[in-house]
């Protein structure tokens, strides 16, 4: 393995860890799998609280003996440490500790910063090589903007948001990890660590300009990292086109200029494009509106299945969600679990994937199959904002209201079988959710505050 | 995000610069073709379409003599004369230059620096074209030693990931360690890199100086030149607008050299390449 900042041999002790073997190499350090072997007898001390079995060594070449006594170094690993030890949450790698190699005896060692991290399986990176983007690739979204959203919640930019810097966990789930170029939020705005990875620069970055403090970046570069990363996990390539990163980034200027349009890979469901489109938005100022909060609400709802999309006047959305991200900011990161919907990385596949206030139809029994959904009424399901193609012919077979409280008391849902609720079919009753004995033919619904349910329901 | 610089002949006042986006195309000649718009539209935002124009007020030039392409990192060059071959000298590169035989369209120029050379009745006219966004290899972190001893450009990031990880994070200031600019830089750098960080920054007199011996025609004209220069490539804000130089560019030094400090553009390593001039201090090789 060549381009190893630091070069760490097997069976090398440092604070009770043992190094075993080589993981990879971020752009500053190197990092080593390790097994503790001894008490607790760190050098640096940091993090504390169990340490476990494992870890992830990451070796940042800090000391004075290293071969170039480069203060960028000192200033990412501050940088990292910083915020490592200031937040904990459910989506961003774990510290244990922090250590200081003290061994004379190897001076390209000797003073190096030793972070004591979560043992991760391996890069999101590691999962693209493939031909065919990973299936779990939705739900793996999701976690990542779970991160961004985390990070930016507590006032954080992380700055190099790439899939070489998405580590999966052995039990499926996903940590955002190297923080190196992470920075913390001065008002509206961070310094930026002063490095990037060009095909994850949002292009009002390239080339900017540069103050005595370096280069002011905001949360909405994360947002257009997180769009490119959305497109390459869904569909294997840049969204972007070009075969060099150069030649990528001369399509992101002359797309920020104005003078083409993004064109996004037809085998992108269409359930993202809009998503997607809008982390891509040409400057800072359009994607402003797309903050991490936003994009996670419509990531969850794309990775559920459902389109996104426009509120229905008079019912509310979703209270739960916004309700759990109030009590995020009042009350810190540590409440954030509460408030966090269970996530695993399957993607659902039954009854759970009707969001709150949302009535759903499955092509097959027990909430299986097709789904297709409504926050709205819709008095022709075969054409307009919602089409439903797979009930034109054979009528759903399940249904669940999942209906929420409202102000006007709609919470149940009539059925009719044709278009502008004529030919009532009866009724389905807020929080009802059962398998239909007929398949019948619906074309149209409203939300209702009465209901009769009828012996065909 | 303009990635070429136009500098008219007289290349006086920084607002005479024209900046060229990837892209964007400049008509050069005795006078605007229809389309065009004023000359030296540096200021006015662009328009796509219409090419902008620099005006070169000679009767022996054409109406139309040429156009200028400009992509991220290099520039084209078409010469729309009859009769006359134009030349693109690259000034750093000791007579190396291209020829752009007429009528030759969108050849690419690869110099970093160069003078476009006008044949113009008796006389040459020039003007120069800056490309500062050349890109570098970024090499793997041992092999940063580079910076001391080779001759080609290098950039030592440290970007350990070059490898199958994916796209490396790079240092978004590349910069030509082969270039008097460095050296510039590197004069600027070198008493706060000794262990001096509080230590005042030489004067342009000073620099001078110190750069003779291996730069036998550098002047106060071309240590200036160069720290406008590294203004520009490293893309520092520009100051507040005074009409007083002095304190501004002063300003401008303070910066560039917090800047190459704050991101390790230079290290004590490279102060080597001062070295073949008699050093303050001796230096001692760390590696």
């Amino acid at each position: 393995m060549n381009g190893f900042p630091l070069t760490v041999p097997a069976g090398y002790e440092v604070g009770g860890w043992t190094v075993e073997r080589p993981l990879g190499a971020g752009a500053f350090g190197s990092v080593y799998a390790a097994r503790r072997t001894g008490g607790h007898c760190g050098g640096g001390g940091g993090g504390g609280g169990d340490l476990p079995a494992r870890a992830a060594l990451k070796f940042l070449p800090t000391g004075t003996h290293t071969p170039r006594q480069l203060r960028h170094l000192r200033d990412l690993a501050d940088r990292e440490v910083d915020l490592l030890r200031r937040l904990r949450s459910p989506r961003l790698i774990r510290l244990y500790e922090t250590l200081t190699v003290d061994d004379p005896a190897h001076p390209e060692l000797d003073g190096a910063t030793v972070l004591v991290l979560e043992e991760a399986e391996r890069p999101l990176q590691s999962l693209l090589s493939g031909a065919a983007p990973p299936s779990a690739g939705p739900a793996l979204l999701v976690q990542i903007c779970e991160g961004l959203h985390q990070l930016h919640t507590a006032g954080w930019v992380h700055g190099d948001l790439k899939p070489g810097n998405v580590l999966l966990m052995k039990d499926g789930t996903v940590r955002l990890g190297d923080f190196s170029t992470a920075s913390e939020l001065e008002g509206t705005h961070a310094y930026a660590a002063g490095f990037a990875t060009p095909d994850y620069t949002p292009p009002e970055l390239l080339w900017s300009e540069v103050g005595d403090r370096g280069t002011r970046i905001r949360p909405s570069a994360d947002v257009w990292a997180f769009g490119v990363l959305a497109h390459t996990v869904l569909t294997g390539a840049s969204p972007l086109p070009g075969g060099t990163p150069t030649a990528r980034r001369d399509a992101a200027l002359r797309y920020a200029r104005g003078e083409e349009e993004l064109r996004l890979s037809p085998g992108l469901p269409d359930v993202w494009r809009g998503i997607v489109a809008d982390c891509l938005s040409r400057t800072h100022e359009e994607r402003a509106a797309h903050d991490a909060t936003t994009v996670l609400r419509r990531v969850r709802e794309a990775a559920a299945g459902r389109m996104p999309r426009r509120r229905r006047p008079g019912r509310r959305l979703v209270p739960l969600l916004a309700a759990s991200l109030a009590g995020l900011t009042a009350a810190g990161l540590g409440l954030y679990a509460l408030g966090d919907r269970q996530d695993g990385t399957d993607v659902a596949t039954g009854y759970e994937r009707c969001a709150p206030g949302y009535v759903c139809f499955f092509s097959e029994t027990g909430g299986q199959g097709r789904m297709c959904d409504w926050e709205n009424d819709d008095r022709e399901w075969f054409d307009g904002d919602t089409v439903c193609d797979w009930a034109r012919d054979e009528g759903p077979r399940s249904v669940f209201n999942n209906g929420t409280a409202d102000p006007r008391g709609l919470v149940h849902v009539a059925l009719f079988a044709a278009k502008d609720l004529k030919d009532d079919l009866g009724c389905v009753r807020q929080g009802g959710r059962r398998d239909l004995a007929l398949r019948l033919p619906i074309a149209s619904h409203t939300w209702s505050k009465t209901c009769e349910e009828s012996v065909a329901l | 995000m303009y990635s070429i610089i136009v500098v008219p002949a007289p290349a006086a006042a920084s607002g005479s610069q024209v900046r060229l986006a990837p892209g964007e195309r400049l008509h050069f000649g005795r006078a605007a073709p229809r389309t065009a718009t004023a000359r030296h539209t540096a200021a006015t935002p662009h328009t796509a379409g219409a090419p902008r124009h620099l005006a070169i007020p000679h009767p022996g030039v054409s109406r139309t003599a040429g156009e200028i392409g400009a992509t991220a990192s290099y520039w084209t060059l078409s010469n729309f004369s009859a009769t006359s071959t134009y030349v693109v000298e690259n000034p750093e590169g000791a007579g190396e230059h291209i020829k752009i035989a007429p009528g030759r369209l969108d050849a690419p120029v690869p110099f970093e620096f160069s003078r476009v050379v006008l044949p113009a009745g008796g006389d040459l006219l020039d003007f120069s074209v800056w490309a500062p966004r050349h890109d570098y290899l970024e090499r793997a972190h041992p092999a940063c030693a580079c910076a001391s001893t080779s001759t080609s450009a290098c950039v030592c990031v440290c970007a350990g990931d070059g490898g199958g990880d994916g796209e490396p994070t790079t240092l978004a200031f590349p910069l030509d360690r082969t270039k008097r600019y460095f050296l510039v830089l590197a004069a600027l750098c070198e008493s706060r890199l000794r262990g001096a960080p509080h230590a005042p920054l030489p004067t342009v007199d000073r620099i001078v100086e110190r750069l003779r011996p291996l730069w036998p025609a550098v002047n106060r004209a071309s240590v200036q030149w160069n720290i406008d220069y590294l203004a520009v490539k490293l893309r520092l804000k520009p100051g507040p607008d005074t009409a007083d130089a002095g304190p501004r560019l002063n300003g401008k030094k303070e910066t560039l050299v917090s800047l190459a400090l704050r991101f390790d553009l230079v290290h004590e390593d490279d102060l080597v390449t001062l070295t073949a001039l008699p050093a303050p201090a001796p230096l001692t090789e760390a590696r």
